[in-house]
């Protein structure tokens, strides 16, 4: 008995907007908008690095990070980040999205004693998975204390020059 | 042989009800929940139409039930066999939640043991992929006998083929130390969970209503209690790592990992590693971007990165070849060592030494964290892990000293007098007992205490510290260190130092086994 | 008088190889400090003799260390020392040991420096010679009562702002009484850490103005002269981004009027040496003095551009002691000048800096077009210094063509290794609003959704990208060539080993 293997026909690549664009594989040179086919190309050389080619240009391009199917890329000075999405987990996301959408609040809790160096937030301020919140120094060492997910600052708990004991509280966030 | 003839008809009809079993309900029923199948996972897996199932066609046994219905399905719930993954030897088996929920009776628990038999017989690497409601009540003890057989399989063929977990699906009870005994765990988001008792149990003996998500999600397992070493959104991608990660695993003990040519375009000396570690020691830095420029491009596979993130592990390559990587996380907590990242590194490395994965140490850390609730949750019994680890490791060791490497943490990190076959430093490396502050605070109280200018004399003696102690310098001229190397050439004198190393062997006194402080 | 020969540059980056480039041209020899943070600086390269200091553990950099420059500039036997911006270019304790140690301060007087340093005293100074200016507190406020009562008599809005202060630091807009008490202390606080002084004054809160401002040159025998203003609207957080010449905003009759007030102020200073006079411009075109810079400016290209008039010549032709030899008929203006300001920084991140080491770097070249940087390949973007990456200076016959040649001299840049404002100028050049030139310093806050400008089908292109990534990262593999054989191969050596070893 030999299972069907589900091939994968084409990929979705979906930035954090929302935007979705779809790719046929395999993946050839070529970007389809508004009905025409244009040609684009990554190359990498000696005196340009790693650009790519479109439209008789050359625009610097550079990947920043990739983690899981999720990329950041800087194309032309921009950053852009994406998801690549097969049509079964572009599928999957759509099924457990549903009956989602209730933001929960996320609490920072500081990791260790330390004393509060800088408060990087605001309330009300937008922040994204990943991004810094507050330092924190402890054993002589700054850390950044980073929000494990995107949302809208509610409260900030501390202020600059302050010292927090483990677990205290240190900001509040809106998951989205 | 008359292909339509009676035998090959029965045959024929057979290949029909197994067919028909897999009927569109079933298959719409485990994709609503944004799972895939047994089948459709192990075609994910497996090269192109190399995996062979057996035992596609046993039925669940009928002893010992005369309590509840068993299904007589084709397979008992569990899909297993063998096929090639890069073209290399894999058994594997997927349970199949469309058939009694996945649940374990003896003859499910036959079709895995078996497998797994042959995996140890075969040296090839097992991967489990789990996805069951547990054991079969109806059959009773034989069903806990069956897990006990398999446990015990797992046990046995530990350290001498890779055996890797997968759950994408509930995992509860006694079932959750198969997956725990194996090497590694990979876990998909939101669709699966492992606990030893449920919420329904914890509801009742402790009146707290909790999640399964929050009990024993991926999440959970992959921050907090370091079960779970990779978690992954959905099942694909979990599938394309889990091929990924495999690739840097020999198939037993006694190979060698695979070899992956590689573009040649990682520059053996490259200036940007320069640059990251800040002058200022009190400053942090990302440790995987020195990570990032000293291995093939883009070939670290980071493992267990949500949990303990205060000591980075993973696999990378350096001219093709797996090193395992050991790095302080300066980043998070200062990469302090502490209980967690003591056992999650320990645990990398008798990996790596089981597998002959030569290891690679990064260092930077400040010390042991300090304080009541490590020290009387037992720093000293788990950071003696980490100790043990290296001390007993005979693959090929290297260590660079970054920055840090002060006190007890330095002698952890696998110092010259732990066995390190090279010891390098870069020119920041600050090796002492312990940090300036401290060092001169003791040594230089009574002055102190005394000096019109306390700032000012601890400022300057601070400075002479750095200059007689704390530096790389003195440890080379002592030979504890082998080289104080520049940042920029770091790739190409580890790239000679593993090919050096490539044919160390170790005479290892003759014992069962050690006894590691567990 | 003995002509300079020998001038210790006290900074760095651009404006280190900018003084020297012209000082070279006059023959003079430049001596420039090699820095632990950037030993291997562009601006190095650069210097005739170049003087290490090497001390990692110093509080502060060498450029802010008065007693180590001036021992630095007697030990290299300079007779001149220029400061550069920054720093202490407006120090006027740091004037005053150069002349102690007879080494010529290629700028002003420290007296004009520390009068015009001290924005109370300016303000006394401007008063008394009738120069306009916002309403405001005669001295420094003591507190926040008086703060109240000197705000309703000057009517809300009010803008607080540090004494010594500059740059944006320390400035806090109070719209009603009951803020005032909490803006008073923060701005006060706010000084006290960016300035050492906690001292602060009120001025009436000019709502959306436009920063103009003049170029005065003055020599020691009392001629002054302008070089006409400089627009430095476009600016963020009182940074500027973006300077040209000249405004949009200004007519002949207002240029000679505001030229002519800049003049007068620089004159009740006594003024030599290059210095800068800035106005806030209202929407009814009042305009109010707002500070003098005793120094040379980020900007001064754009007016080095269309005056023809090398500043850093002047400055040190001043400081020589010769006599101006222009006069204010014999100064024209021609063409359009924009100067866009290269950072490191992400402007997508709010502009946050963002260090890191310059991978390529590349300019365009060609008539009308002239870079001013301190960097190159290879140098480092330190987050101890500021994030100035390059200077780009554009020109133009009008505005409208200065504008065309910026968009696609500004397309031709190619900087890899770290994020850069260039996306920012990319949009500001398409923007209806900069190219109508009716923008004020409230521009960036106030008309902008989006902070950079993105080609077209650029998010195609960087789905493409992901997709790419991930069929190689996943799907075709860099595995394709995984060899199991090759981990098979086990020298005698080590299979004996293996084998026996269990």
């Amino acid at each position: 008995m030999k299972p069907d293997k589900p091939t994968i026909k084409k990929l979705f690549a979906i930035s954090t907007e929302g935007r979705k664009f779809q790719f046929p594989l395999p993946l050839k040179n070529v970007i389809r908008v508004n009905g025409r086919d244009y040609n684009v190309e990554l190359r990498e050389d000696e005196k340009y690095g790693i650009h790519v080619l479109w439209k008789n240009r050359r625009y610097p391009v550079e990947i920043v990070r990739t983690k899981q199917n999720r990329y950041e890329i800087l194309f032309n000075d921009i950053g852009h980040t994406f998801t690549v999405e097969t049509p079964i987990s572009l599928q999957r996301k759509k099924i457990l999205g549903k009956g989602k959408g209730k933001s929960t609040t996320l609490v920072v809790k500081a990791p260790m004693p330390g004393r509060i160096i800088d408060v990087l937030v605001r309330e009300h301020a937008e922040v994204i998975k990943g991004e810094a919140l507050v330092i924190l120094e402890a054993m002589k060492m700054q850390n950044e204390i980073q929000s494990i997910a995107g949302g809208t600052v509610i409260r900030v708990d501390v202020r600059a020059g302050q010292n927090v004991m483990k677990d205290d509280i240190l900001v509040e966030i809106a998951v989205k | 042989m008359d292909i339509n003839g009676k035998y090959f008809r029965s045959f024929l009809e057979r290949e029909e009800a197994f067919k028909k079993q897999y009927s569109a309900d079933r298959l719409k029923k485990q994709h609503s929940k944004g799972k895939l199948t047994a089948h459709e996972r192990i075609a994910l897996l497996f090269d192109d139409g190399t995996f062979e199932e057996i035992d596609a066609f046993v039925t669940p046994s009928d002893q010992g039930v005369d309590f509840g219905k068993v299904e007589h399905a084709y397979g008992d719930g569990v899909v297993t066999g063998h096929g090639k993954i890069d073209g290399r030897l894999v058994f594997a088996f997927a349970q199949d939640f469309t058939i009694m929920g996945g649940s374990l009776g003896i003859v499910h628990a036959r079709k895995i043991a078996k497998v797994q038999e042959m995996a140890l017989k075969m040296g090839a690497p097992f991967i489990g992929i789990n996805d069951s409601g547990g054991a079969r009540i109806q059959e009773g003890i034989a069903s806990l006998n069956g897990y006990a057989v398999i446990f015990n399989n797992i046990i046995q063929s530990s350290g001498i083929i890779p055996q890797i977990s997968v759950i994408m699906g509930p995992a509860a009870g006694g079932a959750v130390y198969a997956p725990a005994l194996t090497d590694w765990v990979f876990m998909t988001s939101h669709t699966s969970y492992m606990f030893v008792t449920g919420p329904n149990v914890v509801r009742e003996v402790l009146n707290e209503e909790i999640s399964s998500e929050d009990l024993g999600g991926a999440e959970v397992h992959a921050r907090k209690s370091g079960v779970a070493n990779m978690i992954y959104d959905d099942e694909e991608n979990t599938i394309i790592a889990l091929k990924k990660f495999l690739s840097y695993l020999p198939s037993n003990n006694l190979e060698n990992p695979p070899v992956v040519s590689f573009p040649n375009d990682t520059p053996d000396f490259n200036p940007k590693l320069r640059d990251i570690v800040p002058d200022d020691p009190n400053k942090a830095y990302d440790v995987r971007d020195i990570i990032n420029l000293i291995v093939d491009r883009n070939s670290f596979f980071e493992t267990s990165e949500l949990f303990a993130p205060n000591i980075i592990t993973g696999f990378g390559r350096m001219e093709g070849r797996t090193v395992g990587i050991v790095a302080n996380q300066p980043k998070v907590l200062a990469g302090v060592l502490d209980i967690d990242s003591s056992t999650k590194g320990a645990r990398f490395i008798r990996f790596c030494d089981a597998f002959n994965i030569p290891i690679l140490t990064l260092e930077d850390v400040p010390g042991f964290l300090p304080g009541k609730d490590q020290e009387h949750s037992g720093i000293i019994r788990h950071g003696a892990k980490l100790l043990f680890a290296y001390a007993e490791a005979t693959v090929p060791r290297i260590t660079v000293i970054l920055r840090k490497a002060y006190g007890g943490a330095y002698i952890v990190m696998n110092s010259k007098g732990m066995g390190g076959d090279f010891n390098y430093a870069w020119p920041s490396a600050e090796i002492a007992v312990m940090g300036p502050d401290g060092a001169v605070a003791i040594l230089y109280r009574r002055e102190l205490a005394e000096a019109k200018d306390p700032a000012a004399l601890k400022k300057e003696l601070v400075k002479k510290y750095r200059e007689k102690v704390a530096n790389p310098f003195i440890a080379d001229e002592k030979g504890y260190i082998d080289e104080v190397i520049d940042p920029a050439m770091t790739r190409g004198k580890l790239l000679s130092a593993f090919s050096a190393l490539s044919n160390k062997s170790v005479k290892v006194p003759s014992r069962k086994h050690g006894n590691m402080p567990l | 008088m003995k002509k300079i020969k020998r001038i210790l540059i006290a900074n760095r980056g651009e404006i280190a190889v900018r003084i020297m480039k012209t000082a070279h041209a006059m023959g003079i020899k430049c001596v420039a400090v090699r820095t632990s943070t950037e030993p291997d600086a562009m601006y190095l390269s650069s210097a005739d003799i170049i003087h290490d200091d090497g001390d990692e553990t110093a509080e502060i950099p060498v450029f802010l260390d008065i007693e180590k420059l001036i021992a630095v500039a007697l030990e290299t036997k300079c007779d001149a020392l220029h400061p550069g911006y920054g720093f202490l270019a407006e120090n006027a304790y740091f004037a005053d040991k150069c002349k102690d140690n007879k080494i010529i301060f290629i700028g002003p007087s420290p007296d004009a420096i520390y009068k015009m340093g001290n924005k109370p005293v300016a303000r006394q100074i401007a008063m008394k010679h009738k120069i306009p200016m916002a309403m405001g507190t005669p001295g420094s406020v003591a507190d926040e009562d008086e703060a109240v009562r000197h705000a309703a008599r000057i009517g809300y809005p009010v803008i607080i702002k540090a004494a010594s202060g500059g740059g944006g630091r320390g400035m806090r807009v109070v719209r009603q009484e009951s803020e005032m008490e909490k803006m008073f202390t923060l701005a006060s606080r706010e000084a006290e850490k960016a300035f050492n002084d906690p001292s602060v004054f009120i001025e009436k809160y000019i709502e959306n103005p436009k920063h103009i401002e003049f170029q005065i040159l003055g020599d020691m025998h009392g001629n002054i002269i302008h070089l006409g203003e400089r627009e430095c609207s476009i600016q963020r957080k009182h940074q500027k981004l973006l300077e040209e010449a000249p405004s949009p905003a200004l007519d002949e009759e207002l240029r000679k009027t505001m030229g002519d007030t800049a003049v007068r102020i620089a004159r009740a200073v006594g003024y030599y040496s290059a210095g800068t006079v800035e106005f806030l411009l209202d929407s009814d075109r009042n305009f109010y003095f707002m500070e003098m810079n005793t120094r040379i400016q980020v900007e001064h290209p754009v007016t080095e551009i269309i005056t023809g008039i090398d500043l850093i010549e002047q400055q040190i032709r001043i400081a020589n002691g010769e006599e101006l030899s222009m006069r204010q008929e014999d100064v024209s203006l021609k063409g359009w000048a924009i100067e866009c300001r290269i950072n490191a920084e992400d402007v997508q991140s709010g502009f946050a800096p963002s260090p890191g080491r310059i991978e390529k770097i590349s300019f365009p070249e060609g008539p009308g077009i002239r870079v001013d940087t301190g960097v190159r390949a290879g140098s480092s973007i330190v987050a101890s210094f500021d994030s100035m990456v390059a200077k780009l200076i554009v020109t133009g016959t009008d505005r409208k063509h200065a504008i065309t040649n910026t968009k696609l001299a500004l397309d031709k840049i190619w900087i890899k290794g770290t994020k850069t404002t260039l996306p920012f100028f990319r949009m500001l050049m398409r923007n209806h609003i900069f190219q109508e030139g009716t923008f004020t310093t409230a521009f960036i806050e106030k008309n902008l959704d989006q902070y950079h400008h993105s080609s077209e089908y650029e998010d195609n292109i960087a789905a493409w990208l992901a997709t790419k990534l991930f069929v190689e990262e996943n799907l075709t593999g860099n595995r394709t060539n995984i060899s199991f054989d090759q981990g098979k191969e086990l020298t005698p050596w080590l299979l004996r080993k293996r084998l026996t070893q269990f």
